[in-house]
């Protein structure tokens, strides 16, 4: 709190100079890395905080300020700070072993850097298992000209899995014992029931399957046992924010959590995303929206009732949840819903369905399509209907059952999702569940253009000894990743194992490719499902060298983890300094 | 002692060998059985515990089994290795190592380790080792963990232990196996850490092994029931 | 009509649709007649020569200056809109309830690519014309602008209404592309 009076009251100060000389803004902050105390209600254990706090502080920036940022470490042991989708010189990205050394115990850094974006985005330890352990917190900044949606009040959401372990210790856990926190496994009655409905023999086989491969469809989550929490807060203890009905409030998530995606809903209202990843995008209605590891979503809602309204975020492995409520009086508590029923993974998860097919190339949009008077549709994509339901009458009188245009309802197929994955989302209404393939982004950051190289890089594991890797090799033994300044490069990600894997490359943006041409949605994590195959392009603009990630934290660590060196640019890191045009 | 300091020193080369200075390296212990036996007479203390430390590409882990009968107050069985495990495969290790057989009654004997230890299909934890001396044997452990619900797990194993020459002081004849079934229903009372269980525990020795051990004036078939509790740390 | 005239056509006008699944449901909607707008409950078309005033309408990404209209009971208005944003923008007179009818063809125009996010596909408009029957015909309350453009919109107020100014492109009316009109006697 003192850090936003401050942060006013410096405002005032350089709205004056600014607008006496006309110069930048430039902001001063600090954050100190301190031991606190997380108490989610269902256990308490010390874990790390800023400014005495987990999560840490909102930072507020404003578009086009030179930021300072002094970090001060009261830890016993090294720290760093990762300003998470922020563009800026390598030095400043807080990667220790790639952009610095880190902070030594009572050492304070001091971070200089220009805000050239604006938008929700993160910041979190980069040591060991920190961040898991509590040190994260949230940045807004705040874009120049006005933001192209209204809103009366904002919020930020930032939701984070407090385990009762430590990160060391779930790390050697898991080494130990992969399942160790496995505790939806498929039971002795698990198989009784799926004899009696699949007959023994099915059951028999199926099991057998599973057996084979030594893998679990229950497999989903590697971390159980952990507390969502909402903006440090458990269900019990639920988070508050307060709204007058008919008032539209922006609601900016973000999943600092160290494992677990989860699935969001206000349960009686439309949520319209307008933001992912900090970067505006084509306003999409839904009523429910999967958030990844380290992704960041801001939608804006519109709540008309006086009464409370729960903001519902289930793990996508339906093994716990947190509620928050929006409410217009506080004391209010929204309706906690039931946990719909864990998902199992199935064999296209395990890439096992669909061999050699290629995902990322199943966009129908602009091919044509043939209609059954024999005329042609242009530009239909088929991924984004519902084919389910309804009967659609055709020009020449005939009907085309099961086409549902009133309602563009994703069902039950989203592309970026091994067709038969057990992870396939549904909204719990029925309604409209977000897609990647939904995104547009609402201004291209780059011209379009065909990437100059590709580069194939499998998401690869071992389960059973709870190793992570790329293209097999982990990045102990792994060279750098070198790319040219210069280069648009598009990465094929091809995921072989059986977990989701959130893709983070630092420094630069991603750019998805959901077919959508110039409008694919640019993004700083990418999320990559079990048996599918995902393309992401980079305009390498950044010079220096940049971690590239899994940022689920245990299997970063383990492994699926690349350095990439930019080489070429500009000089030095002047490259990435800000012009300054004097006026 | 000797041996277990040379194989130390075999794996300190090992590491500073490795050129992978960012390894990380992990720690564990794991008693699959320390129990009170019961049955027929006989009432022993008996453990089957692993310690490991290393890191993806090798591990180093001290095995230990015993047997403590508490009538005599002596060790029956007392096992000690120090095993190398290195990947193979994807789900199983080769292990090289020492063994050091300490009973307090009988002679002492040590033998050179080689097996496989890993996940076979379907679940089932195998270890096939090689113990290789003067005395050579073979022994096979296949182990289950059956899920009754996420926290009751009944785990049936077997062990098959067939002495490959002749070893009298030991009580034990060329070919003649020794078999332990067990079957251990267990709870998971502290996390995963702490496993109380129940069970019941055979033990079997046939063919000339067989005879050696009825000889001694001991029974070669006996039958126990099983208190313990699983350990994972 | 040539190509071109068509985007003449479209400027000052919108895209509509006459048929829907939900057909019963957007009776009651702006396009239910399928030929223009003539639901006394918004008002009618304005006869040009009976204009009491002109009103500026500028849209922004993803916002309208003025952000509401202050108007008398009968009067009829020109509205002169221009699109100052990026993207293509509606300036729609209408109830909130036919907004919202509204919204699902307009979703539908974008699914099918005739609504690109900066410009109106005329090619795929034609296409979707010749395959489904769904046809763009000029609606006097609206006006669907592409980024740069202007139109024009005569429109004389009922007495008594409950009237929105909006724009139902996909997700811009939630977002706060809307404005009260308020009939004043």
């Amino acid at each position: 709190m003192t850090i936003g009076l401050l942060r006013r009251a410096f405002l005032l100060g350089a709205g004056l100079a600014a607008a006496l000389s006309g110069a930048a803004t430039a902001g001063e902050y600090s954050l100190t890395v301190d031991p606190v105390t997380v108490d989610t209600g269902a256990f308490t254990r010390t874990g790390i905080g800023y400014n005495g706090a987990t999560p840490g502080p909102v930072l507020r920036f404003q578009e086009g300020e030179d930021v300072t940022i002094k970090v001060t470490n009261n830890l016993s042991e090294p720290t760093s700070i990762h300003w998470h989708g922020l563009i800026l010189p390598f030095e400043q990205d807080g990667v220790p072993g790639i952009s610095y050394d880190g902070i030594a115990p009572g050492e304070t850094f001091t971070y200089r850097f220009p805000i050239t974006q604006s938008g929700t985005y993160w910041f979190h330890s980069h040591s060991g298992f920190q961040e898991p352990d509590g040190a994260y917190g949230a940045i807004v900044i705040e874009p120049k000209k006005r933001e192209p949606f209204r809103y009366d009040r904002e919020y930020v959401i930032q939701l984070t899995d407090a385990h009762p372990h430590s990160g060391d210790r779930i790390m050697r856990n898991l080494k130990m014992m992969p399942d160790y926190y496995n505790r939806q496994q498929r039971t002795l009655f698990d198989f009784l029931k799926d004899s009696k409905e699949m007959g023994l023999d099915a059951a028999l086989s199926e099991r057998g399957a599973w057996g084979d491969m030594r893998m679990m469809p229950t497999d989903i989550e590697d971390l159980q046992g952990f507390t969502p929490l909402i903006n440090g807060k458990s269900s019990a203890q639920n988070w508050t924010g307060l709204f007058t009905p008919g008032e539209r409030v922006r609601l900016r998530f973000i999943n600092s959590s160290a494992m677990t995606y989860f699935d969001i809903r206000i349960p009686g209202l439309k949520m319209t995303v307008v933001q992912a990843d900090g970067n505006n995008v084509l306003p999409v209605p839904v009523d429910e929206f999967r958030i990844a590891v380290a992704e960041t979503y801001d939608v804006l809602i519109q709540p008309k009732e006086d009464k409370p309204y729960a903001i519902f975020a289930e793990s996508m492995g339906r093994t716990s949840s947190v509620r928050g409520t929006l409410a217009t009086a506080e004391g209010m508590k929204g309706d906690i819903p039931d946990l719909r029923k864990p998902p199992l993974l199935t064999m296209a998860d395990m890439g096992m369905a669909h061999e050699g097919m290629d995902h990322g190339s199943m966009n129908m949009s602009g091919d044509t399509h043939t209609m059954p008077d024999g005329s042609t549709m242009k530009g239909m994509d088929h991924s984004t209907m519902n084919m389910s339901g309804g009967t659609h009458k055709m020009p020449d009188g005939s009907t085309m059952k099961g086409m549902d245009h009133s309602t563009m309802n994703m069902g039950s197929s989203d592309p970026f999702y091994a067709p038969g994955s057990g992870l396939m989302p549904a909204a719990a209404n029925g309604g409209k569940f977000l897609s990647y393939n939904d995104l547009r982004t609402q201004k291209p950051l780059y011209p379009h253009r065909e990437a100059t190289r590709e580069i194939e890089l499998r998401l690869t594991g071992n389960m059973e000894r709870y190793m992570w890797s790329i293209n097999g090799i982990k990045y102990a033994d792994a060279e750098p990743i070198r790319l040219q300044y210069g280069e648009r490069v598009r990465f094929k990600f091809v995921n072989e194992t059986m977990m989701t894997h959130p893709m983070h490359l630092h420094g630069m943006w991603s750019i998805l490719d959901t077919g959508k041409g110039k409008w694919n949605p640019v993004k700083h994590v990418v999320s990559v499902a079990p048996g599918t195959t995902l393309f992401m392009e980079t305009e390498v603009d950044a010079p220096g060298q940049w971690a590239f990630h899994c940022h689920l934290s245990y299997h970063a660590d383990s492994g699926m983890f690349r350095k990439v060196i930019v080489e070429g640019g500009p000089e030095g890191k002047a490259a990435a300094l800000p012009v300054k045009t004097e006026g | 002692m000797f041996t277990r300091y040379a194989a130390l020193s075999a794996f300190s080369v090992f590491i500073l060998a490795s050129p992978a200075s960012a390894e990380q390296l992990f720690w564990g212990i794991q008693a699959e059985q320390l129990e009170w036996r019961s049955g027929e007479g006989s009432e022993a203390l008996a453990w089957d515990a692993d310690a490991f430390v290393g890191t993806d590409e090798l591990k180093v882990v001290w095995r230990s089994e015993a047997e403590y009968a508490t009538g005599p107050s002596s060790f029956e069985t007392l096992e000690n290795q120090l095993r190398l495990q290195v990947p193979v495969s994807t789900f199983f290790d080769a292990v090289a190592g020492v063994r050091y057989d300490s009973p307090d009654e009988g002679p002492h004997r040590t033998y050179g380790v080689l097996g496989l230890h890993g996940l076979a299909k379907q679940w089932f934890e195998v270890d096939a080792d090689l113990y290789l001396s003067e005395y050579p044997s073979a022994r096979f452990e296949v182990e289950y963990e059956g899920l009754i619900t996420n926290h009751v797990t009944f785990t049936p194993s077997i062990e098959l232990d067939i002495p490959l020459v002749d070893d009298e002081a030991t009580s034990r004849g060329a070919f003649g196996p020794k078999l332990e079934i067990g079957g251990r229903l267990s709870y998971d009372l502290l996390d995963r850490a702490v496993a109380p269980y129940v069970g019941v525990h055979w033990e079997r020795t046939f063919g000339e092994s067989g005879r050696l051990v009825q000889a001694e004036g001991e029974d070669n078939d006996v039958v126990s029931l099983v208190v313990g509790f699983r350990v994972m740390f | 009509m040539s190509s071109s005239n068509i985007l003449g056509a479209v400027l000052g006008a919108s895209l509509s649709f006459a048929l829907l699944t939900s057909g019963p449901a957007l009776a009651a909607g702006s396009h239910g007649g399928g030929h223009g707008m003539h639901d006394m409950k918004i008002g009618k078309p304005g006869d040009p020569a009976k204009v009491s005033r002109t009103i500026e309408i500028t849209m922004y990404d993803n916002y309208y200056e003025p952000e509401s209209l202050d108007i008398k009971e009968g009067e009829t208005i020109r509205f002169v809109v221009r699109n100052a944003g990026e993207f293509v923008h509606e300036f729609n007179i209408a109830t909130a309830a036919m907004h919202e009818a509204h919204r699902p063809e307009m979703m539908m125009m974008m699914e099918h690519g005739v609504l690109e996010p900066d410009r109106i596909n005329l090619e795929a408009a034609k296409a979707m014309q010749a395959s489904m029957g769904h046809g763009m015909h000029d609606e006097a309350n609206s006006v669907l602008l592409e980024p740069g453009k202007s139109g024009e919109i005569v429109w004389t107020f009922p007495k008594h209404a409950d009237l929105e100014f909006a724009c139902n492109v996909p997700g811009h009316y939630e977002t706060g592309m809307h404005g009260k009109v308020k009939l004043s006697h």
